[in-house]
């Protein structure tokens, strides 16, 4: 055909899976070409030929983009459709298609679950420990903080391996908000009580089952905690508060500041009348105050995030509408990009250079953080029903992300899966991007198409993306609930390394 | 030869005029019967709600969880929750029969040990002045005072509630002076009792009218000028507090005024009816109202502005919201740009009632409903 004349260099090959990348003979190019336009072409047939031409183990699916489009119609629908005439340079992608994400388990707790982390041998807790413990595949461990001021260790087996102290034990006295993993045997929550709380986690004690002993418990924000962010490697957490600030605590007892008194709950004459009242726990747990607070946020901070590439940057979202960057070692707002609606969830893109936020107003807005970016929104991901409270990114693409909503789903995104802003859909900037695939809560599995108003009920309040584990979401449905695109082609793209 | 139509002034289309409200973003489930009254507090985080269980909950905005909650009564409703103004305090009102009380919910967020001493104080700052000022005055003691302010009993002190007022007729409305030192009550039963100004830093509460022509029905306060407006059955009455007399009354032409509001501006007003009307005056018009909208099939129950956008709602018995584009030019010359946007479905009419109360958010275009249904909802 006459697209077959145009130049064979303008038509670009890559492999953007796993860092690898890989160069085709010219015959093989000729051949895949043939091959993407023949008429009526579809994902199918171009998928089996590209396993044919890679001489794949075993059949891996893939899918096309053209131009930075997923190939979902034939090529010459698509080409047609998208208005791409022969002369035009054609960009094509392959890439691993991402197989329906089915469900693996689920845990109940007794209340609602706001937060998730994830310990297995690929989780960055581990990666940090620099050759400590890592848990062996099926070891896994899932970190779940809940409602009830309670979080809980689990198994892979569904097992609690350990829950934390209660209230009148000296464990948090209100809804836990977030957790992460420091460490195998580190980790920190926080809660609406105002604090955030170190905890060291063992299960070295052999036939005894593991403990959790609080280590450290640190003081200084006015409101509740929504979220904390880690960086073991330089000791660092970050915290965002309904008190519109973000603190940046150590996580080592001798190098944090005294904690303020004002704020410890000695101050406070309710509290301590019910401290009286509670057995209060025999031990005592050192109280540190934050190195810094950082301010300039006029409405709740919901997240704050450490740079991927460089822990001496923060990047904040708020429910004043603005992403806001810092800079930690002297403790200054170095950027502030305003948006049209509260931010309520913040996640680093690195490998594409954006944050991803998810609004009270359904979306996810993608913003390049850089200087020299010229619009706020670079693209714009549209499908959800409520607003999207957490986010996290594919440990497999750089491209990959998936989304936690009050709708009661998690979707699934990939932002080369995009089309431009069609007529009347006004209000955003730039391009669209629509889910890949959409998780329902599996108590709801079967009720499929009856949506749920407000997502009452089933709200998901936090996901995780683990790459041995898979995707693990929580919610109002107090459930913990795996879900794992199946046969993905991992040991393929680990074989190529 | 020129249309008619066409020297019509084009009103804007609602596409062109977001953000408004248009989904139903949270269901708050936990009341038993009815929710009288709702109201979210000056941060935006927490909404307050109280119901014929008697009890206030606390929860939070965006997720529906229930962080507090207290009962006041075990027979008699919640009629109404307020929060104090200000954010160096976290103080809510609310009332329950003839009993008004003022409440620190202990286990809120927001309530770190400094801003519960500074809410403490601001309770505690009036025990005695009471007693301390009517000992100079001997005559003043015969007459049996229109509220008694009073310490409650532990079971409700535990929780926060530590001041009830009780006054001598049932309290159906409580509005707040911005600055949080004032509160006016309605009992609209109460005759001459059925309006009292209270003064917190004093815990002193005064009866301004000795005699109401009609039923007490609702009050406020200008929010920036010392005028107290006082709305009966068929009138609203603006009366100049410092000058101490009748400023304007205002007929909107309904026969029964459940509900009004004044704008921030302060200039305009809107009103709303059981029979069914929404009614907005223009202060510096006539005391006729400027525009009548009968959109709903049922009673208004609530009308609301909101605080900062051009956006207000009311809240009726058939069981819906109806959101309006509602925009107040400064310039005396240009009238109001009034737009209907949306109408909110999802609360269930329960024996005839619907949606009893509304409140907007302090700075989002969301807005919150109260149910008949047992419900609250947040639309966003
Ligand atoms: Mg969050």
């Amino acid at each position: 055909s006459e697209i077959l004349d145009s130049s064979l260099a303008d038509i670009k090959f890559m492999w953007l899976e796993g860092g690898l990348q890989l160069e085709f003979g010219a015959e093989e190019i000729v051949e895949l070409i043939e091959a993407l336009f023949a008429e009526s072409l579809r994902r199918y047939a171009l998928s089996s030929l590209v396993n044919s031409l890679l001489d794949t183990p075993r059949p891996v699916p893939f899918e096309f983009l053209i131009n930075g489009q997923f190939l979902r119609t034939s090529i010459d629908d698509f080409l047609t459709a998208n208005g791409i005439s022969a002369e035009a340079q054609l960009d094509v992608e392959y890439v691993r298609a991402l197989v329906p994400p089915v469900h693996v388990t689920s845990f109940e707790q007794d209340a609602w679950v706001s937060s998730v982390d994830v310990l297995s041998r690929s989780s960055e807790a581990v990666a940090w420990a620099r050759g400590g413990e890592s848990p062996m595949a099926g070891q896994e461990r899932i970190l779940a903080g809940g409602y009830d001021g309670l979080f809980r260790v689990w198994s892979m087996s569904s097992d609690v391996l350990a829950t934390s102290a209660s209230a009148g034990e000296g464990g948090h006295t209100a809804a836990i908000k977030s957790v992460k993993w420091l460490a195998p045997s580190k980790l920190v929550t926080g809660s609406l009580d105002r604090t955030i709380r170190l905890w060291n986690y063992s299960e070295s004690g052999g036939e005894t089952s593991p403990t959790l002993t609080p280590t450290l418990e640190l003081y200084g924000h006015k409101s509740g905690i929504d979220s904390v962010a880690v960086d073991t490697p330089s000791s660092r957490i970050l915290s965002a508060s309904g008190d519109n600030s973000i603190g940046l605590w150590s996580t080592q007892k001798y190098d944090a500041p005294e904690a303020p008194k004002n704020l410890l709950p000695s101050a406070s004459a309710i509290a301590n009348k019910r401290r009286k009242l509670n057995k209060t726990s025999s031990r005592t747990v050192p109280q540190r105050g934050p190195l810094s607070l950082l301010s300039a946020h006029t409405a709740p901070v919901s997240s704050a995030i450490f740079n991927p590439n460089d822990p001496t940057v923060a990047y904040s979202a708020s429910w004043d509408h603005t992403l806001r960057t810092w800079d930690l070692p002297t403790s200054t707002l170095v950027d502030t990009r305003t948006t049209s609606h509260p931010l309520l969830s913040l996640a680093a893109m690195p490998g594409v250079n954006l944050l991803a936020t998810g609004t009270s107003a359904r979306h996810i807005t993608l913003i390049d953080p850089r200087a020299s970016a010229t619009t706020v929104a670079a693209m714009t991901l549209r499908g959800h029903n409520n607003a999207v409270v957490d986010l996290a990114v594919d440990p497999r693409s750089p491209c990959g992300l998936v989304s936690a909503s009050h709708d009661g789903t998690s979707r699934i995104w990939d932002i080369r899966s995009v089309r431009t802003r069609g007529v009347g859909e006004g209000g955003v900037q730039g391009q669209i991007g629509e889910s890949v695939y959409v998780i329902e809560r599996e108590a709801r599995a079967g009720k499929e198409g009856k949506r749920i108003v407000a997502g009452d009920g089933v709200k998901v309040f936090g996901v995780c993306w683990d790459r041995d584990v898979g995707i693990v979401s929580v919610g109002e449905d107090k459930k913990v609930q795996i879900n794992r695109g199946e046969g993905l082609g991992a040991g393929l793209i680990e074989g190529g390394r | 030869n020129v249309d008619p139509e066409s020297l019509l002034p084009k009103l804007p289309s609602p596409e062109e005029l977001r953000p408004f409200p248009t989904t139903c973003a949270t269901i708050f489930h936990g009341h038993e019967g009815r929710v009288r009254s709702l109201a979210i507090d000056p941060t935006g985080t927490y909404l307050a709600s109280g119901g014929d269980d008697g009890t206030i909950r606390v929860w939070e905005l965006l997720t529906g969880y229930q962080l507090w909650s207290i009962r006041l009564s075990k027979e008699e409703a919640v009629n109404v929750v307020r929060w104090r103004p200000g954010r160096d305090a976290v103080i809510l009102s609310a009332a329950t029969g003839e009993d008004i009380y003022l409440i620190i919910p202990f286990a809120l967020p927001s309530l770190s040990p400094e801003v519960e001493e500074a809410s403490r104080a601001i309770l505690d700052a009036g025990w005695g002045y009471a007693t301390s000022t009517t000992s100079t005055n001997a005559l003043a003691v015969k007459k049996e005072p229109p509220a008694r302010w009073e310490r409650t009993e532990p079971r409700l002190e535990d929780k926060g509630a530590l001041i009830r007022i009780s006054v001598r007729s049932t309290v159906k409305v409580i509005s707040w002076h911005r600055r949080g030192e004032y509160f006016s009550t309605v009992s609209p039963a109460g005759q001459s009792h059925s309006v009292a100004i209270h003064t917190l830093s004093k815990h002193l509460t005064q009866l301004p009218f000795r005699r109401l022509r009609g039923l007490a029905q609702s009050s406020a306060f200008h929010p920036s000028k010392p005028i107290f407006f006082v709305a009966t059955q068929r009138a609203i009455r603006s009366y100049d507090l410092s000058k101490q007399e009748l400023v304007k009354i205002l007929q909107p032409g309904a026969r029964w005024i459940s509900s009004f509001d004044v704008h921030p501006l302060g200039d305009n007003i809107i009103v709303g009816s059981y029979d069914k009307r929404l009614l907005w005056h223009d202060l510096d018009l006539s005391n006729k109202p400027y525009k009548t909208l009968r959109y709903h099939q049922k009673a208004i129950r609530a009308v609301k502005y909101h605080p900062s956008l051009p956006l207000f709602a009311d809240a009726s018995d058939d069981g819906t919201l109806q959101v309006f584009h509602g925009k107040v030019v400064g310039d005396m010359m240009e009238n109001a740009t009034i737009v209907p946007l949306k109408v909110l479905r999802g609360h269930t009419v329960v024996k005839e009632l619907g949606v009893l109360d509304l409140e907007w958010h302090p700075r989002e275009a969301w807005c919150v409903s109260a149910g008949a249904d047992g419900c609250c909802r947040l639309w966003c």
